[in-house]
């Protein structure tokens, strides 16, 4: 009779990828370096669709209120610090990382890390909503910082030449008002370096993407939405090189021993728009339990291009004029498809985010759409990024539930 | 495939319950208020069942639908309303393609594809006005049972304009109608018109399908019945009891399982 009794423990439904650690430590060594650029009065706030190689190629330190927003939210402290910003007078309906971020310049004594560090400058570019430029104008009272809008009309088709050197214009403005704020200059060289840096992380990043299309994924919905952190905040920074490498070898290694994201998966699914971050875990793990895994999404896609070729300002305006949400619905649609086919999925799922109106408008036609178009079956769930007081559950769990038992 | 099935609805204002053989013919059915206890609305419809049918129910697979679904503890398995809907549905009328069921706090438009599965939908649990708790509401402000409601707004020759969308303000402007002394048949013409309206809107971004049915407790009521069908422009099917197509379709799922 054996003395011991070895129960083999079952493995998770999730397999937690070990580059998480490295993600950990440089988004630490982020948040520090956005303090010590504050002290050095050397740091701009900026948009997650702003051509921030600029800033940094200029040396100007960059923290993003959008991935504060998206940390309030997996704090589950959305609705006091939304409820900071109403308190002064902002409307429930306003954009919940808007509602956070202003919310902890009011009161950040009682805001996660005690809000993000003071900007001396706030760059905003509404290529991914309208909001962004109220926004920053609300801090821009509550702290003092000057506002720069980087204008980029929406784009319905092809850029025309003339939106083009509309923006090429603004891009010409900003490196003058960096100039003058930060008394920084841009180098044609520096400026080389940094781009170079930029398209390298994002080509490791896309490839990590890309590598979805096998079955079984080897990346879920919640992996890359916190993957994508440091291509957002710290495109053009050697810093982030290393972590994207370390990624995509996991990632490879995962393909070439068929190993998924999630221990069984039965069902692929596309995600469209921003996670429910204070529900992330419990809502994918959730799924990954009944066997749902998702390759794909419309968000972590976003940040794809690489600024290239002889002239780089021309492929700046290229780049962040084009980006998913400044384009019609035609392209979503098309976007979507391309995406289900790609990655061979069995349906999608719509978040209608009810603080983020660009993203959620028009979901009910391209639902319509995508499903004539690829013959896959979608349901649109209701909530808010941030706001959990918004988020049904029992409500989401129906329709989900719904959509699942399609597939048996 | 069993000899029965047993189909328990929990829903948010009555609980079904239906005893299939598995010639889909009905045993034995049962329907009650649902009240604070999801789980004594169960043991109760079982008790009902098991003396109406004289059947012993042990072994007898149960699938348990609607918003109380997860809480029926002796259930093989919880499937959605929506497929439900859909399955107990098609076992009446394989050839509805649309289903519209308005019940006590939701309403919902399905899709049925051939194989009487849903294959889209579209739900409204956001807003009352489109539920059969719009009727209650302005039942009680008019001063009449819920069941007087349709009969007497089809008495209307001239119904009136409510244009909130909204069930508390909509009870407003009721009480603004009755208070400018308006016919008590042409305010409930009026509501009915209001909710029929709000329904249609949610079918046509579905898809309209003819002939479309309707089920939930609200389609035994004339008056929603004549003003859905001229909203939608078609003619309706109502099965004989619209308020037990889940609980049917759960039952069908207990005898033929849910890829059967």
């Amino acid at each position: 009779m054996p003395i011991l009794t070895e129960t083999k423990k079952e493995e998770k439904v999730y397999r937690q990828l070990e580059s998480n650690t490295l993600l950990q430590q440089i988004m630490f060594q982020y948040m520090l370096e956005g303090h010590q650029a504050s002290e050095e009065k050397h740091l701009a706030w900026v948009t997650s669709g702003f051509p921030v190689e600029i800033p940094v190629a200029m040396g100007v330190g960059v923290s993003y209120p959008e991935q504060y927003g998206a940390v309030v939210g997996s704090q589950k402290v959305g609705p006091e610090l939304c409820g900071y910003a109403e308190e002064i007078g902002y409307s429930q309906e306003l954009c919940s990382y808007a509602r956070s971020s202003i919310g902890s310049v009011e009161k950040p004594s009682e805001s996660p890390m005690e809000g993000l560090p003071t900007p001396q400058a706030l760059l905003a570019c509404n290529n991914i909503c309208g909001t962004v430029l109220r926004w920053y104008d609300a801090v821009s009272e509550q702290t003092g910082a000057p506002v720069f809008l980087l204008d980029t009309p929406p784009i319905d088709g092809e850029q025309p030449e003339h939106h083009k050197e509309y923006v090429r214009r603004g891009i010409d403005r900003l490196v003058d008002f960096l100039g003058r704020t930060f008394n920084a200059t841009l180098t044609e060289k520096r400026m080389r370096e940094v781009a170079a840096l930029s398209s390298k992380a994002i080509h490791l990043w896309t490839s990590s993407l890309a590598a979805c299309k096998n079955t079984p994924s080897p990346l879920n919905c919640a992996d890359r939405f916190l993957a994508m952190a440091p291509v957002v905040s710290m495109r053009g920074t050697d810093l982030i090189i290393d972590f994207y490498q370390t990624l995509l070898d996991e990632v490879e290694s995962r393909v070439k021993n068929s190993i998924g994201a999630i221990r069984d998966e039965k069902i692929r699914l596309l995600w469209d728009n921003i996670p429910p971050w204070h529900a992330i875990f419990r809502f994918f793990n959730g799924l990954a339990k009944r066997g749902v895994v998702f390759p794909a999404d419309t968000y972590t896609h976003a940040w794809s291009g690489a600024i290239e070729g002889d002239d780089l300002y021309e492929s700046v305006v290229s780049i962040y004029s084009n980006v998913y949400l400044n384009k019609g619905l035609d392209a979503k649609v098309d976007k979507m498809c391309e995406l289900i086919e790609d990655y061979n999925l069995d349906g999608f799922l719509m978040f209608s985010v009810r603080s983020c109106k660009r993203y959620s408008l028009g979901q009910l036609i391209s639902k319509e759409l995508v499903t004539e178009r690829t013959g896959v079956p979608g349901v649109i769930i209701e909530g808010d990024m941030v706001d959990s007081r918004v988020f049904n559950e029992a409500q989401i769990q129906t329709r989900i539930d719904a959509l699942l038992e399609m597939f048996i | 495939m069993g000899k029965y099935g047993i189909g328990i609805d929990i829903g948010s204002t009555t609980a079904k319950g239906v005893l299939l053989d598995n010639t889909l013919k009905i045993i034995s059915d049962f329907i009650m208020p649902t009240g604070a206890s999801g789980s004594r609305a169960v043991e109760k419809i079982m008790d009902e069942i098991a003396s109406s049918s004289k059947l012993k129910l042990k072994g007898i697979p149960i699938i348990s639908t609607g918003y109380g679904r997860t809480r029926v503890e002796n259930a093989e398995q919880s499937v959605t309303e929506i497929t439900c809907h859909s399955v107990g549905i098609h076992s009446l009328n394989p050839d509805i393609r649309l289903l519209i069921d308005v019940g006590g706090q939701d309403s919902k438009v399905i899709r049925i594809g051939q194989d009487g599965r849903p294959v889209d939908f579209e739900l409204n649990d956001k807003c009352s006005a489109g539920t059969g708790r719009f009727l209650e509401v302005m039942a009680g402000v008019l001063g009449v049972s819920i069941d007087e409601l349709g009969p007497l707004a089809l008495k209307s020759l001239s119904p009136a304009t409510i244009s909130s969308t909204c069930t508390v303000f909509a009870e407003s402007e009721v009480v603004g109608h009755i208070g400018a002394g308006k016919d008590p048949a042409d305010i409930a013409a009026g509501v009915h018109a209001s909710m029929a309206a709000k329904i249609a809107s949610l079918s046509k971004r579905v898809g309209t399908v003819r002939p479309v049915c309707i089920t939930g407790g609200v389609a035994l009521n004339p008056a929603f019945r004549y003003y859905i069908s001229k909203q939608l422009g078609t003619e309706l099917w109502i099965p004989e009891k619209p308020q037990f197509t889940g609980a049917l379709g759960a039952a069908v799922i207990a005898i033929r399982g849910l890829s059967g």
